[in-house]
């Protein structure tokens, strides 16, 4: 990253910056430097006339075929960017009596000190399986590993084995735009199989998931993907997460 | 910070009045309102498509995931944060770069490079383009830039390569590429009239 991360404006604006780090840390400074963000809207703006300039008609069959699909597709609700309290009956907290045991060991290492975590709403709470990630939160050979990108960011995995699950949840990852989002990458001997995708909500923190069955992975990987996510990493992870062993 | 909402629009399809408008409607479901959307769009969309991927069949897929997109995140639209046609775009073209490069992930790095482009893509795209007002425009004052900031930009845009692999390209340093995407586009900004 250069000493002088503004220059990389033109690039940002231009998707050129294909370094998932070098992004978020661009991004990151925008969100200190008003300035910044400002030429950055612009150059934006300019790029996005590069792409007008060069519209052409697509086939009529397209249009049919779009807006026969989106009659399949669920709406995403608008973003909850600015902080403060939220109405009470949105408000998805974890049960005191369930952070207990898995407070004691998180608290000390992921530095959250409350595991409080609020969901977007009730089902996208059910989905997420929140027992079982209380499962595996509490188990008696749950361990919890760390993982930094840039002074910021940190990634929690809680393990454990006999349960042979995984738990990730993180703070600080940087708002990523619609096309894109973080994926999870259960990394054994055999390469990295794709695990779940995951966004952070208005706070920075993305909600504990459960991954995949844990099997010979021995690491943890996030990445940045397109929206859809991917079969294979596009790049090289934000940060990897070396499981203990035993 | 500058009036957006409130700002005279210019000439140009791609901002039309009511773009914005129209994508909170959207967010609503509101499905007539994405036709109208649809109708502005759709064109710019498969466009930057085509020029980034060169394949009109996979111009066409990438349009498709973007205008349903589009419907699916109108609500993360954010109109302080830019314009709709912006929004757009920007998923347009993240869209159909992402698609070159998961395709070139799977050849090696250094056949990558040494896949010298023998043409340039602003060339590409000045040959297979359609002559509008729109394209004339831009065209004068892509004209206007140093051939270096020329070549940063439409390397990037039109051909979505990275500033990295453009200094390789060009054969210039790494700062050099990044200074002269930036100046570029400044000097882009300004000759385009861009409201900021």
């Amino acid at each position: 990253m250069s000493r002088d991360p503004h220059t990389l404006a033109g690039a940002y604006a231009l998707y050129a910056i294909d370094d998932a780090r070098d992004r978020l840390s661009f991004e990151d400074h925008l969100t200190r430097c008003a300035e910044c963000a400002e030429e950055t809207r612009g150059l934006r703006e300019t790029a996005a006339r590069l792409g007008v300039a060069v519209g052409k008609e697509p086939p009529p069959a397209l249009r049919e075929r779009v807006l026969a699909e989106i009659g399949l597709v669920r709406q995403l609700p608008p973003a909850v960017t600015a902080p403060g309290p939220r109405p009470v009956s949105r408000r998805v907290g974890w049960p005191r009596v369930a952070i207990g045991l898995a407070a004691a060991c998180l608290a000390a290492a992921a530095g959250l000190g409350v595991v409080a975590y609020r969901a977007e709403d009730a089902l996208e709470r059910e989905r997420l399986g929140t027992q079982r990630i209380y499962a595996v939160m509490a188990a008696p050979d749950a361990r919890t590993v760390t993982g930094k990108a840039g002074q910021n960011v940190t990634g929690t995995v809680v393990m454990s084995r006999s349960q042979g699950k995984v738990v990730f949840f993180s703070t600080g990852l940087a708002a990523l735009p619609e096309s894109e989002t973080y994926q999870l990458w259960r990394i054994g001997p055999g390469g990295a199989l794709p695990d779940r995708l995951t966004r952070p909500d208005a706070s920075g923190r993305t909600p504990p998931i459960i991954l995949g069955d844990l099997g010979d992975a021995t690491e943890i990987g996030v990445t940045i993907e397109p929206a859809a996510g991917s079969r294979e990493p596009s790049g090289a992870p934000l940060m990897v997460m070396s499981l203990p062993s035993a | 910070m500058r009036p957006r909402r409130a700002a005279p629009v210019d000439d140009g399809r791609h901002d039309q009045p009511g773009l914005e408008k129209l994508l909170e409607r959207v967010a609503r479901g509101d499905r007539p309102a994405f036709e109208k959307v649809y109708d502005m769009v759709a064109a710019p969309v498969y466009g930057v498509a085509l020029r980034v991927l060169r394949d009109p069949a996979q111009a066409e897929e990438v349009a498709q995931e973007v205008l349903v997109e589009v419907w699916r995140g109108a609500a993360r639209f954010e109109g302080s944060r830019g314009s709709g046609v912006a929004w757009v775009m920007t998923i347009a073209h993240h869209r159909a770069v992402d698609r070159v490069r998961a395709a070139q992930a799977a050849i090696d790095r250094e056949d990558r490079v040494a896949r010298l482009e023998v043409r340039r893509p602003y060339d590409v795209v000045v040959e297979s383009v359609e002559t509008t007002l729109e394209w004339e425009r831009l065209r004068r004052c892509l004209e206007g830039l140093t051939e270096l900031q020329r070549e940063s930009v439409t390397y990037a845009y039109y051909g979505g390569y990275s500033y990295r692999e453009v200094a390789e390209l060009l054969k210039v340093p790494l700062a050099t590429v990044k200074t002269r995407m930036r100046d570029g586009l400044i000097r882009m900004r300004d000759c385009l009239g861009v409201e900021r």
